[in-house]
């Protein structure tokens, strides 16, 4: 049998696809392309006076001064932050996305309904709850009080764990929508022929499920990983004085320190590191896509 | 009109185009020559209505025809607020205001009545039929990254006294139309030539108010009276800041004995230490101050006087005071913006807010007190007797204003903020 090599596409579904490409390159440099490319001039740019902004000298001294020392512990606090939220998102979300895969039957979809349904109430209010929840009279204090386990109110908010327990739950739907995908994929029969090579549950699950469902999790630890990092309303709500993060001093740098071209290049900083760390971890995704 | 004494009916148009042909006017010396008529006709009940009531001189100064060519005649305009208020008929309607009106603003910083009441003002005495658009803001800084050098879009804002002369430097307010604005006349003696801008000239006082200390009785049964008492180690893990890092330096420096607008770099590392050993003790820092006090996770916190009214619906026992070492005080202004397209609305606006009714409406709903001389016949007794609210002039005195330090001033108190943010 012959295997004929496939012909190129024909011009014309050249173009075709080229124009239906073309609404979302149009939106992506608009509304991507270019406003970061304005805010890299501006980080160039210089502070005047009345806080004015001045383009016309530009340097690289905004970004010797972002690597000031002094920001290593807030940024400190939202990389700690970003790998919590991560590693307890991925850890709560796999058991999830499995189960829904594996046993949700006819009902999968509204499971998942389920689990975006969240999303469907802004962001801000759901936190806003959380600080309702973890008071010092909130919902928790106020159960453990009256089953007679505490005598004195726990303080569980603006603390680190309220921080992280709020990131959590709001990137928590991140996390499980591409895991569940990646678990969908697998080939069901694989387990059990894992199994009938006297392999054990746990076995079978190291060394079959886990590393065939990895490009999933690689893909959860991103859209976990990156949002988290730029999150300051969380900390800002939810944490105490010792948890502000990079993200919260950027924000001050533009408004209170009105100074535009430092927070720019503070950010494009930030930009530059979580990129770098992205690109990492894409390194062992590419090779297994490349490899299946 | 349209008829001659002997019945006959005249065309006035027409014989006004013949009346302007013969005498060589051109259209626009008929508008100034309107105008001179209309603002003299007009000024004569202002003047009159502003003289009588209150017994202060209105400084209206009608601008000369001249001056206003090519626009609707000029004359004396939103008399209806202080004509209401002397009972004189609305004096002829001076610059028709726009169809819009766009205001940016702290939230729940107006009274409900505040703009409806002025739309129908302008409905009365215009025939216009405003559309006011309010946008809210959460803090400066936000705010002052709206407007930009030219006001972001907006006519009237409320900033801060103290941050008039940089928005004045930055081109983005320009001078107000006093004509427009004869109620400037109510404003109390002490507020009408502030420093900050002589002779009013770009701003006007809206607000002012103290910073201090809010604390509940319930859980903290104590007469306090000093700072230090936020650095109380009994009180640890329940003890609120406010989110502003000026206010915090502030209230620190004062306590320390140093003037809140220091600049020496040593005594602001001197109020950094202090913070450092108080930031362990701390539970939040943040501006909502009613979300901060009524939680009950905080016992303690630095607010704004004002604030205290909202705390106490929900913290019965809330008490404030000021501390002992002294303490902040600060007005917000109304001030139109230099990119505004209603300028004649914005002034007229403002002049709406100075009316004696509407200003204490306003004081008697946010409870803030008001640089309102006239209104105060008509403020709730309650906040004139708050010392709270309406502390004595001599405390006011000694109280500090924050000033704009500038940009290498204010990077070395940030820096120092967000070491603290650790």
């Amino acid at each position: 049998m012959t295997v004929r090599p496939t012909q190129p596409p024909s011009i014309v579904r050249r173009t075709l696809s080229g124009i239906a490409l073309l609404p979302g390159i149009v939106w992506l440099a608009m509304f991507f392309i270019v406003p970061l490319a304005m805010m890299f001039v501006v980080s160039l740019g210089s502070r005047g006076p009345a806080d004015s902004l001045i383009l016309d000298r530009p340097s690289l001294d905004n970004y010797a001064r972002a690597l000031d020392p002094v920001f290593l512990p807030t940024f400190w606090n939202s990389i700690r932050y970003s790998v919590a939220t991560t590693l307890l998102c991925l850890v709560i979300g796999y058991p999830i996305a499995y189960w829904i895969s594996r046993h949700g039957g006819r009902n999968k979809t509204l499971l998942l309904i389920i689990v975006m349904l969240p999303f469907w109430t802004s962001y801000l209010i759901r936190t806003y709850a959380w600080m309702t929840i973890l008071s010092d009279y909130g919902v928790v204090n106020s159960i453990l009080e009256a089953l007679g386990l505490t005598s004195e109110p726990i303080i569980l908010l603006n603390t680190d764990f309220s921080v992280i327990l709020g990131m959590t739950y709001g990137f928590l739907p991140f996390a499980i929508l591409p895991l569940y995908v990646s678990i969908d994929r697998l080939d069901p029969a694989l387990v059990p022929a894992a199994r009938d090579l006297y392999a054990s549950g746990r076995a079978a699950f190291l060394h079959v499920t886990l590393p065939l469902t990895m490009p999933g999790i690689i893909a959860a630890s991103i859209l976990t990983f990156i949002p988290a990092l730029g999150d300051f309303v969380t900390p800002d709500l939810l944490g105490g004085p010792e948890s502000t993060t990079i993200a919260k001093i950027i924000q001050e740098l533009f408004l209170q320190g009105r100074d535009w071209p430092y927070g720019a290049a503070l950010g494009f900083l930030v930009m530059l590191v979580t990129l770098g760390g992205t690109l990492l971890a894409l390194g062992p995704l590419r090779r297994e896509v490349a490899g299946t | 009109m349209n008829e001659r004494h002997d019945g006959s009916s005249i065309d006035l148009e027409k014989q006004l185009v013949r009346y302007m042909i013969q005498r060589r006017l051109t259209r626009r010396d008929m508008l100034e020559l309107i105008g001179k008529v209309g603002a003299a006709a007009a000024l004569a009940p202002v003047i009159a209505a502003c003289t009588s009531a209150a017994g202060s001189a209105a400084p209206t100064n009608a601008p000369t025809a001249g001056q206003t060519a090519g626009q609707s005649p000029a004359a004396a305009a939103s008399a209806s607020a202080s004509a209401a208020a002397s009972g004189a008929p609305a004096a002829t309607p001076g610059p028709q205001p726009e169809s819009e009106l766009r205001i940016y603003n702290w939230t729940e910083y107006l009274s409900e009545d505040a703009i409806p009441s002025f739309k129908e003002m302008i409905n009365a005495t215009y025939g216009v039929d405003i559309n006011v658009k309010t946008d809210y803001f959460g803090n400066l800084d936000e705010a002052y990254a709206k407007i930009g050098n030219d006001g972001g879009g907006f006519d009237v804002t409320f900033p801060t006294g103290v941050d008039v002369p940089a928005l004045l430097a930055k081109g983005a307010i320009v001078e107000l139309n006093k004509s427009l604005i004869p109620n400037i006349g109510n404003l109390g003696a002490e507020w009408s030539d502030p420093g900050y801008d002589p002779g009013n000239a770009h701003s006007v006082p809206y607000m002012w108010w103290t910073t201090g200390i809010a604390y509940d009785r319930d859980r903290i049964d104590e007469n306090l009276t000093s700072s230090t008492s936020l650095w109380d180690p009994r009180f640890a893990k329940h003890i609120g800041m406010l989110d502003d890092w000026q206010e915090v330096f502030g209230m620190t420096l004062i306590q320390l004995g140093i003037n809140a607008n220091t600049t020496d770099t040593a005594e602001i590392d001197q109020a950094y230490n202090r913070l450092a050993e108080q930031r362990p003790l701390v539970r939040v820092w943040d501006t909502n101050t009613r979300r901060m006090m009524t939680s009950g996770d905080v016992w303690i916190g630095q607010i704004w006087g004002a604030d205290l009214y909202r705390i106490q619906k929900r913290v019965k026992k809330a008490r404030y005071y000021i501390p002992e070492e002294g303490g902040v005080k600060g007005s917000d202004t109304m001030v139109v913006l230099s990119g505004s397209e209603h300028p004649v609305a914005a002034n007229l606006f403002i002049n709406h807010m100075l009316d004696a009714h509407v200003a204490a409406e306003n004081t008697n709903y946010i409870y803030y007190m008001g640089p309102n001389a006239a209104a105060k016949e008509f403020i709730l007794p309650e906040i004139l007797e708050d010392p709270t609210l309406n502390p004595d002039q001599e405390l006011v005195a000694r109280l500090q204003e924050l000033l704009d330090l500038g940009p290498a001033v204010r990077d070395e108190y940030l820096k120092r903020w967000h070491q603290l943010g650790r």
